[in-house]
């Protein structure tokens, strides 16, 4: 069941969304930042480079109190919010690592502070030329309740799962036909980062890049923990408790693994005492353990670590180096 | 679940990131601007947890008065009657210069404003003053006297153009990251880089040239390294010719200052010096960078001097990527010298010896100003001491540890009459005021702060401020009220509108030009777009000044009883003392207790290991402090942040200071280390 929505129709859509959940919708604010944003709050920026901040955050906040500790010692969960949250507008690589996370936090034992927000949470792909620019984004193929492939003035409604079909009843039939342009041009354009991604993780799990490579690479990080607080895939958090009067409040906090307290013993020491040994754990995380646990990447080249770090050492510009240096 | 666009509260960078808050209203996290051209969607770690310490249960949310000994809660009509009563009578028993205002670098430039008009027209002292005597007081009088303007000369876009840093006494990456990743990103594109600094910092391993000078000796370095630029004909004639004066006077003075006698005082190498002369000679765009390895001497103001001196010699100065680049510090410390919370100026530096500036304000105003320029901060204690001031009013500062020489800043304020501090948090000094009272903090309220690259920008409010708090504003305009000067602001706009008015520098300023990355003054008048490079036809001044200094060795060396020479300043994690970032979870974290690097050779030779306790003296105190054995320090060479109250480094600085400046020497005193 493939539907055709004209911008009226995606209004519809909208408020049917904003009826059933807190939706979320990518804007464009006043300095230039797009986030996800509650809807209606400002206008739709329907096109554009990824979101700035990781969508993850809407099942996993940067500070997320858990639990009270009471004078007695009674322990009172604070419950996540009870409405729960659609999310428009995540591209593939976005979708990829939620699908990531989910799996990761739902793993035994499962996180319930997560997936309290995460189960009835709805997901809305926007792909196709909805790039920045209009430029051609890759289609999700599921990973979401229903994506929309953008092209021309319209969008194709691809449901992926019962919700996403109950969202796109009523809406006029579309066909795969139209969008054919749109996948020709993603599948001519291929992946070049995930070649460049590969041949380096190769690099990186046959042990062929030396010491002086991650030392040079860590010199320059300033350890400003950006790469991980960005990072979609990233779930480390470390635990803040704070007290008022008698009262308890304890919080999990995203964490960075580029600090050096990440893995300071309380003797003070640290097998990881360097930005040179942190920053090859990071990147080898991703590419090397995770593959190890996983069977993939723990990277879906969102992007956002390249942007944000402030030294130009994100993961793809540590890859490309990489394969500059060690590569054939 | 709003996402508010502010200013960063820590440092004078000035990156702008959006307060994101949640359903009920808390804050819960930090994203970058991506549009504003310093921060460009990044931050530094600090920034990233700018909003970590707002809900921290130890906010101040009560006003309170030390009744039989003990601080009480009290409401805000009986503490702000309490304040101004106390005042009154003080001053009108001793005279209105007994009454000294401490303003502060961390609120907004229109609390700055309320601050030096409430000292000035509310009580009729010119004793106001702000922490930046403690930084870069040696900048306005070094810059002031050579180029009209004691502000940083260029834009941090520069950067991008320029083809030479040179860094001298500044940990970029730490104290000011998100302009020492820039430098970084300039180096990667092939720009050369000269770092000056004793201490190995993260910039030193990325440099061309690393000058690892003995502390305090910065003045015979740069007269060595411009004797060399002359003796290689380096120097930029034309520059010279058309845009300085006393040239002639600098040629002499730099004579003696040959590379042999430099490498002697310096502990360089002599052809380092004529390395570093090459490479800033023949260098078409160089950028000078600077903070308080510079100032914080006793001769603070010579260093300035001679970092000026460099840039005139080899003109770079007016042009896109050069420039004399002071990196203020505080978040508005720019702003706080611009809105004239010190003690000789008003607004935009506008001289209160001047009669015509003073009959500006006080027609403005509508009161008679004081004409004696009033006391700097760093000698109001002796002044406390000999009874010739009796009250502070303290304004988001902590001066008890963040002033040199501990031990003298507390006996003097146990000597006042009456001490007020206005602050977010207790600290140490707020445990020693008379009355407490409680502020809201950056995120709490609006304003504007004005970043080291005199940009103005807005910062906003993203939630109400926890108790009865109030902003500083609402604080100060009720002191003014009590003196009888009408101040029913609508809030800091309509402050910012009295600002442009009096200020020329500001002028063209107002909250709706400030909508998008703010404007970088001067800005005359309402069309103009601001100037990002200062002296671009002429310097302020007209000429640039060659003010030729000669070099005087630091106040204390170390010597038999005092064998190390102890240097001071920051870590990356934590700001200043560390009344935000200790209560911010994870800075807490990475860096969560007192420590002295010290050398292992030296650690060797006082059997010292790593991570043990030491006890650290001066002739001023002594602290226990953890050692950190590192070579980032030269042999010789101590470091100790000034961020910790339980091994506190400013127990131990000497607070000699700079004759002109009143700068205290924090960088250089000597100290004996005992394992414990
Ligand atoms: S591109 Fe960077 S931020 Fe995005 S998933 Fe990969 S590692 Fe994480
Ligand atoms: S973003 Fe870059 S500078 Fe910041 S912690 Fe990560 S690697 Fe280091
Ligand atoms: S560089 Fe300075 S202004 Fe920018 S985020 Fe860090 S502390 Fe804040």
């Amino acid at each position: 069941m493939l539907k055709r929505l004209d911008r009226s129709d995606l209004e519809k859509l909208l408020s049917a969304l904003a009826t059933g959940y807190r939706l979320l919708t990518p804007q464009r604010l006043a300095d230039g930042t797009r986030l996800l944003r509650p809807h209606g709050e400002g206008a739709l920026a329907l096109q554009g480079e990824p979101v700035q901040r990781k969508p993850t955050e809407a099942f996993f906040p940067q500070h997320d109190p858990l639990l009270r500790i009471g004078e007695q010692g009674e322990v009172t969960t604070c419950d996540p919010p009870v409405r729960p949250v659609a999310l428009f507008g995540l591209n593939a690589a976005d979708l990829g690592c939620i699908a990531f996370i989910d799996r990761f936090f739902a793993d035994p034992p499962a996180d319930d502070h997560y997936l309290a927000r995460r189960k009835d949470a709805l997901l809305v792909g926007l792909t196709g030329f909805s790039g920045p620019g209009g430029d051609v984004l890759p289609p999700a193929n599921g990973m979401c309740d229903l994506e929309l492939l953008a092209f021309g003035q319209n969008w194709l409604g691809v449901p992926w799962t019962p919700r996403g079909e109950a969202l796109l009843e009523g809406f006029p039939d579309g066909e795969q036909a139209e969008v054919e342009e749109l996948l020709e041009s993603a599948r001519t354009r291929g992946n070049p980062a995930q070649d460049l991604l590969e041949k380096a993780a190769g690099l990186v799990a046959s042990e062929v890049v030396p010491d002086d490579f991650w030392r040079e690479v860590g010199d320059r990080c300033i350890l400003c923990s950006g790469c991980n607080l960005a990072c979609p895939t990233c779930t480390c958090f470390c635990v803040e408790d704070r007290q008022e009067q008698a009262v308890t409040l304890r919080s999990r906090v995203w964490d960075s693994c580029q600090f050096d307290a990440f893995m300071r013993e309380a003797s003070g020491h640290n097998p990881l005492g360097t930005e040179a040994l942190r920053t090859r754990r990071r990147i080898h995380h991703k590419l090397a353990a995770d593959v190890t646990r996983w069977g993939e990447f723990g990277c879906l080249l969102c992007g956002r670590c390249d942007r944000v770090c402030p030294t130009g050492i994100g993961i793809q510009a540590v890859a490309a180096e990489i394969l500059a240096r060690f590569g054939p | 679940m709003s996402a508010t666009l502010t200013t960063c509260p820590y440092c004078g960078t000035g990156c702008m990131l959006y307060l994101l808050s949640d359903e009920q209203g808390r804050l819960v996290g930090v994203e970058p601007s991506a549009g504003h051209p310093v921060s460009r969607g990044q931050l530094c770690v600090k920034g990233w947890n700018a909003h970590a310490f707002v809900h921290h249960p130890d906010r101040l949310k009560t006003p309170l008065i030390r009744r039989q000994g003990a601080l009480v809660p009290a409401g805000w009509d009986e503490a702000l009657n309490l304040v101004h009563q106390r005042f009154r009578q003080i001053a009108s028993a001793h005279g209105p210069d007994s009454l000294v205002f401490f303003s502060s670098a961390k609120v907004g430039n229109e609390e700055n404003y309320l601050l030096m008009k409430l000292a000035r027209a509310g009580y009729g002292t010119n004793n106001v003053d702000h922490c930046a005597r403690l930084c870069h007081s040696s900048t306005v009088t070094g810059l002031v006297e050579t180029l009209g303007s004691g502000a940083m000369t260029n834009t941090v876009a520069c950067l991008d153009e320029t083809d030479l840093v040179l860094v001298i006494g500044s940990n970029t990456t730490e104290q000011h990251p998100l302009i020492g990743s820039r430098i970084l990103q300039a180096v990667q594109r092939g720009c050369r880089l000269i770092v000056a600094d004793g201490r190995r910092i993260k910039l030193s391993r990325h440099a061309d040239l690393h000058l690892r000078h003995r502390n305090g000796t910065d003045v015979a370095l740069l007269n060595g390294i411009m004797q060399q630029i002359l003796e290689l004909g380096l120097e930029d004639r034309d520059f010279i010719n058309a845009r300085t004066e006393n040239f002639s006077a600098l040629q002499q003075s730099l004579a003696a200052f040959t590379p042999d006698r430099v490498a002697a005082i310096t502990g360089l190498q002599a052809d380092e010096i004529i390395a570093a002369a090459r490479m800033l000679g023949s260098a078409q765009r160089a950028m000078l960078f600077y903070a308080m390895g510079i100032t914080q001497h006793s001769h603070g103001v010579d260093n300035v001097r001679a970092v000026s001196n460099l840039a005139l010699l080899t003109g770079n100065l007016g042009r896109p990527g050069t420039g004399v680049n002071p990196l203020r510090g505080q978040n508005n410390v720019q702003g706080a010298c611009d809105m004239g919370a010190l003690p000789d100026v008003l607004t935009g530096y506008q001289k209160v010896a001047d009669p015509a500036m003073r009959e500006r304000f006080a027609s403005a105003w509508g009161r008679p100003l004081p004409e004696r320029p009033g006391l700097m901060a760093t000698h109001a204690y002796d002044a406390a001491l000999a009874d010739r001031v009796r009250a502070f009013l303290v304004l988001g500062e902590n001066p008890l540890l963040s002033e040199a020489n501990q031990a003298h800043v507390a006996k003097a304020l146990a000597r006042l009459e009456f001490l007020v501090v206005v602050d977010i948090f207790p600290t140490e000094t707020t445990a020693v005021a008379d009355v407490v009272l409680p502020a809201a903090c950056y995120a709490e309220k609006d304003g504007t702060f004005t970043s080291t690259e005199r940009r103005v920008q807005r910062f906003r409010r993203a939630l109400a401020p926890p108790g009865e708090a109030r902003a500083d504003w609402e604080i100060l305009s009720a002191l003014l009220e009590r003196c009888g000067i009408s101040a029913d602001y609508t809030g800091p706009s309509q402050i910012m509108e009295e600002i442009a008015a009096v200020t020329p520098s500001y002028r063209g300023i107002s909250y709706p030009r400030l909508e998008e990355s703010g404007l970088q003054w001067p800005c005359p008048d309402h069309d103009h777009p601001g100037t990002p490079i200062l002296h671009q036809q002429n310097c302020t001044r007209g000429k640039g000044r060659f003010s030729p200094v000669d070099f005087r060795p630091s106040r204390e060396l170390p010597d038999a009883a005092y064998p190390l020479l102890l240097n001071t300043g920051r870590t990356g994690m934590h700001w200043h003392t560390g009344t935000m970032t200790r209560r911010s979870h994870l800075l807490d974290r990475e860096e969560h207790s007192a420590f002295i690097e010290i050398h292992p050779e030296d650690a060797a030779r006082l059997s010292i290991r790593d991570r043990q306790q030491v006890s650290v003296e001066s002739r001023r105190g002594g602290v226990r402090v953890m050692a950190t054995l590192t070579d980032r320090v030269p042999p010789g060479q101590v470091f100790m942040p000034f961020h910790f109250v339980e091994g506190a480094a400013n127990a131990l600085t000497n607070n000699a200071l700079d004759p002109e400046s009143g700068i205290p020497e924090f960088k250089v005193c000597g100290v004996r280390i005992t394992p414990c």
